[in-house]
């Protein structure tokens, strides 16, 4: 049984539809992304999977159990762990008061100890809320989400607003939950976050589901075109180079192609033979973020707002 | 994958809920007693202002109320006073804060059931309301000499109807601001204008225009009813029972309201 599985879910607003036919499944144990701009539906779809909104049409199971029904929620509640997209934690009591407060909610909880030492807030477990940093804070925020033991974590946009360093810690605390067997819901607008977390990634574009797969061969990335780059050798015009040229500007010159090994090969055999020496040489992958951007403006372009 | 007889019997333990409720309880009391503004607010000014007024004028003597002393009349006012502070003023805010700053949400999305949370409120807010009545009447007998109330049952039945009724009001009101920065003001003008109508500051003559305005609202009978468990007047009873029902109307009402109205979720921008 996966852990999370969502079948053709709708919901929408005052007419207008937020998540339109969205399906997908989560595997135990995996970090699963939801991917999208501002307003695609992310924070809608992870509402209803944690029983918060009512759905309007669709099937959806949280660890096996509808989370729309009201008798499932408290079962579930014990079981889900979940860390919202705005900070809320109460800025008056301790660090260690306010975990100790949310352990007394669940049944099995971790300890107290524990999720201070997962967070990294050993040295701030008597202080105030309020004197935390922005991302010790929500390093807190995430330690409530996990000092129930849930099976399923739901990260709401975890490292918005953080700086580098705090996000880097979020995402080693994000693997270490992920291999000790939490199976991981986020949604993030970062690439990199999922790229460097996620084995599955949904897009979201207007409610729908744009594309789906996993980082690394999101909207045949794989395979996709490729921009090899290099400075143009000293003594050289671009038409003696044996190969076509998309732009050229400061004597650096780009080639876009989705057959690279051929490129590259004619290019170090000229190389070689004129005793031309090429520097600077790049091979570059069109990033997830490539990807993500031409998916969601596809995606804008083809659906004005629904309604319904 | 667990049947839904399972996941009630593992759902449905009285005991297990009441405990959880008392733990909600101790934090929400540590959370009012550790903001110091919060606690200053409620039962600071309740005591400042029967300690400014007794010493000001508290052992002249209302010819209009029976000659009682002006200290007598401010102790069961003041009462009063805290018990609405405490439970619509302080409770709206409370709940505007919390709702807004999305702690409610996250509270409702853990195991504490919703109902758990509410009555841990609701214990929490009579908690503080009672105590400061508690000290009010302390102050009042030790400071200024005014008797404690001749019938305690009667002052109980007053603190279980004042209560209920002015949580459900400050509940009810807490759903209808949009948010933090209005909560303050809005609450503490509705409150300090019905308190100045409903004669806290001065007695005002049962007959006249501002007492017909002011019996509209409940402020006006918990001062009243608060005031008759001390029997300062001869021939009146310490069970000022129209006065308990209008205040129970109110807090029915107010009550449905807030059924109908509550929210868990910050109003997004």
């Amino acid at each position: 049984m996966p852990a999370l599985s969502v079948n053709s879910l709708f919901k929408s607003y005052g007419g207008v539809h937020a998540v339109s036919d969205v399906s997908f499944e989560v595997a135990r144990g995996d970090v699963f992304a939801l991917l999208g701009p501002n307003g695609a539906g992310k924070t809608t779809t992870i509402e209803i999977l944690e029983g918060f909104h009512k759905r309007d049409g669709g099937d959806v199971r949280v660890l096996g159990v509808d989370p729309g029904e009201r008798h499932n929620q408290r079962w579930l509640r014990t079981r889900i762990g979940v860390v919202l997209q705005e900070m809320a934690v109460e800025s008056f009591f301790s660090v260690r008061q306010v975990l100790e407060r949310n352990a007394g909610f669940y049944p099995s909880p971790r300890r107290v100890g524990e999720v201070i030492e997962l967070v990294g807030l050993c040295d701030k477990t008597d202080v105030k809320v309020k004197k935390l940093s922005g991302g010790q804070q929500r390093r807190l925020d995430i330690g409530l989400g996990i000092i129930g033991n849930p099976k399923l974590l739901f990260l709401d946009e975890p490292t918005t607003g953080l700086d580098p360093a705090a996000r880097r810690m979020t995402w080693d605390l994000i693997r270490t939950l992920s291999d000790q067997g939490t199976t991981v819901m986020l949604s993030s607008h970062y690439m990199d976050e999922v790229e460097a977390l996620a084995q599955h990634v949904v897009v979201l574009a207007k409610g729908q589901i744009a594309a789906s797969g996993t980082p690394w061969s999101l909207g045949g990335r794989e395979f996709g075109k490729v921009v090899i780059s290099f400075t143009l050798p000293e003594g050289v015009a671009i038409a003696d180079l044996p190969v076509q040229t998309s732009r050229c500007a400061g004597g650096k010159v780009e080639v876009d192609t989705d057959c690279e090994i051929e490129v590259l090969a004619r290019l170090t055999n000229w190389s070689m033979e004129s005793h031309h020496s090429i520097s600077g040489l790049s091979v570059m992958r069109q990033t997830l973020e490539d990807v993500y951007l031409k998916l969601t403006h596809d995606a804008e372009q083809r659906a004005e707002p629904v309604v319904a | 994958m667990k049947t839904i007889e399972a996941i009630e019997a593992e759902t449905k333990s009285v005991a297990k809920d009441l405990r959880l409720v008392l733990h909600q309880v101790k934090y929400e009391q540590m959370a009012f007693w550790v903001n110091k503004t919060g606690a200053i607010f409620t039962l600071g000014f309740s005591v400042l202002f029967l300690v400014l007024l007794g010493a000001t004028n508290g052992s002249q003597t209302i010819s209009s109320l029976h000659n009682i002393t002006n200290n007598q009349f401010y102790v069961p006012g003041f009462a009063a006073y805290g018990v609405m502070s405490a439970c619509f003023t302080m409770l709206a805010i409370n709940l505007v804060t919390r709702r807004e700053t999305g702690l409610l949400k996250r509270l409702r999305l853990s195991p504490l059931p919703a109902w758990a949370l509410l009555a841990a409120i609701y214990i929490s807010t009579a908690i503080v309301a009672v105590s400061q009545v508690a000290v009010i009447l302390i102050i009042g007998r030790i400071g200024y000499g005014v008797q404690f109330p001749s019938n305690w049952l009667a002052l109980a039945l007053v603190l279980i109807v004042g209560i209920a009724c002015f949580t459900a009001m400050g509940v009810a009101i807490s759903s209808v601001i949009p948010n933090q920065e209005t909560a303050g003001p809005v609450t503490s003008i509705a409150f300090f204008l019905l308190l100045f109508l409903s004669g806290l500051w001065f007695p005002i003559a049962p007959t006249s225009g501002l007492a017909t305005f002011s019996k509209f609202f409940p402020v006006y009978h918990l001062l009243q009813a608060m005031a008759a468990p001390f029997q300062l007047q001869p021939g009146v009873s310490a069970w000022a029972w129209g006065d308990l029902g209008i205040i129970g109307i109110w807090g029915v009402g107010c009550g449905l309201i807030a059924l109908r109205r509550f929210r868990w979720s910050p109003r997004r921008g």
